[in-house]
């Protein structure tokens, strides 16, 4: 099964966009970041599918960096 | 995620063979953890404190070192966090639960002791865990004969302060034990350049003992049936309470707690054996036993080990207006621990059967680390005595290595089947 997950540039803002998400009542889950995504340590941020365009509205109004949005087969 | 390599390089790790661990981490919690159905919400922050565990904790810990504070390493349950606490230091819990260091470990220590043991030396001689890397100093204890010799071994590449903790519980004893905290508090004070005052000592115990009550608190949730929460994330909750900032750590551990009580309204019966783990310490990152029986038709709902209920059981009384009345304080509550490194240590039967009741048990199963001879031993009287009770019980002695997961998980399954 498919698994997205949005990646940051460092865990804070994986954090503040943590406590949007709650704020909003999406519900995510918290990752350790899979390697064929990238090579650095740290937290990503597994989504559900049709969560993904919410998600995205959040981050565009508010101040919170993203490395991107990615699915792993 | 964050690129952690440039802060790898000062503390002076080998950050190409760390890499090999850091690899292995998102899949193997990925598996064991993210796997599981309907895990309570807040185990996010547990979730993020694994996924950082080598990033976002050691970057507070060398932002405190470089504002002047010290960072000191412990490896058990009898190391007073309360002194550490009251010289301002911070103190971690060192990981020592992964294969991943035994082939290190093995290169200064003999190949027939006890895998925790030769996986924390191995973190340190292999260069391949930035905790030990920002202590200023570790704290040993003499709990077992590895440990006591390893010490030796480790004051080679960093400095090691023992503790020499008595192995029977008479009052000459629990002295000793007082005696050794007064020489651990001026140990620390000249670490750390603070000093220990009845006022800052009274703070560390509140902190300690409110992190006990927590801890208490989720235990006692996982006596409704079912458990509002698994095994496996209640041991890592456990595993977290030993390395993480006590104040956050509380309070994220009520907020589980909050949702866990919310939980249990709802919850029915689900026919999952209750069962209980007695024995030797799980160290970070080894959830094998866990996720082996609740891979099965059964829950860990207790944990009789240094990695639950004798690390946060009893409190300390803050009683007393000098350092030598909270010193004695501490000394009768942490001499209170039933390890099997005492003799007799009649009290660990007692709470084995005691949580049985509490927790209603339907099976125990005594997990003991390979060579590790005092819990091995200890088997004996805690088979008879169980026996009499009519309580089934499994021993399983392993070691980190997946080798024996099959063979473990065949004998897991025949004793379900029976109870």
């Amino acid at each position: 099964m498919a698994k997205h997950y949005i990646l940051f540039p460092n865990y804070s803002q994986g954090l503040k966009l943590e406590s949007l998400l709650k704020q909003k009542d999406i519900k995510y889950v918290i990752s350790p970041t899979p390697r064929q995504l990238s090579s650095s340590c740290g937290i990503s941020i597994m989504y559900n599918k049709e969560d993904e365009n919410a998600i995205k509205n959040i981050i565009i109004g508010s101040s919170v960096k993203i490395n991107g949005f990615f699915t792993i087969d | 995620m964050g690129d952690y390599k440039k802060m790898w390089q000062d503390p002076n790790m080998d950050i190409e063979k760390h890499d090999i661990l850091c690899a292995a981490l998102p899949e193997q919690f990925g598996d064991i953890y993210l796997t599981q159905k309907n895990r309570p919400d807040a185990m996010n922050y547990f979730n993020y404190v694994v996924a950082e565990i080598h990033g976002a904790r050691i970057m507070e810990l060398e932002k405190y070192k470089k504002e002047g504070g010290s960072v000191v390493g412990t490896f058990c349950v009898f190391v007073p966090d309360e002194v550490i606490l009251a010289t301002k230091a911070i103190g971690v819990g060192l990981c020592s639960g992964s294969q991943f260091w035994i082939e290190d470990g093995e290169k200064v220590l003999p190949r027939n002791i006890c895998p925790l043991v030769k996986a924390f030396a191995g973190a340190k001689i292999g260069l391949t865990c930035p905790y030990f890397q920002s202590c200023d100093m570790i704290v040993g204890e003499t709990t077992c004969d590895a440990k006591k010799k390893a010490w030796e071994i480790m004051d080679e590449y960093m400095p090691v302060h023992v503790m020499e903790l008595p192995q029977m519980k008479r009052e000459k004893n629990i002295k000793e034990w007082e005696d050794e905290i007064k020489i651990f508090i001026n140990r620390m004070e000249e670490l750390t350049g603070n000093k220990v005052t009845v006022e800052s000592l009274k703070k560390g115990i509140d902190v300690c003992n409110r992190k006990r009550r927590a801890l208490k608190r989720l235990y006692d949730l996982r006596k409704n049936i079912p458990s509002p929460i698994s095994g496996l994330d209640a041991l890592l909750v456990s595993q977290v309470a030993f390395s993480d900032d006590p104040e956050r750590f509380i309070e994220k551990t009520e907020e589980l707690c909050d949702e866990l009580e919310e939980r249990v309204k709802e919850l029915k019966p689900n026919g999952k054996k209750r069962i209980m783990v007695t024995g030797t310490p799980m160290a970070l990152p080894n959830w094998k036993l866990h996720s082996i029986v609740e891979g099965l038709n059964a829950e860990i709902v207790v944990e009789e080990t240094c990695t639950g209920t004798r690390y946060f059981e009893n409190e300390v009384s803050t009683e007393g207006d000098t350092i030598d009345e909270l010193v004695r304080n501490m000394a009768e509550r942490y001499m209170d621990i039933n390890c099997a490194c005492f003799t007799p240590n009649e009290g660990r039967t007692e709470d084995i059967v005691k949580y049985a009741e509490e927790y209603n048990i339907d099976g125990v199963i005594y997990y003991n680390l390979s060579f590790c001879h005092t819990y091995a031993i200890e088997y004996e009287k805690i088979e008879k005595v169980l026996k009499e009770k009519d309580i089934p019980l499994l021993k399983i002695e392993t070691d980190y290595s997946e080798e024996d997961t099959g063979q473990i998980k065949t004998r897991v399954e025949a004793f379900l089947e029976m109870i």
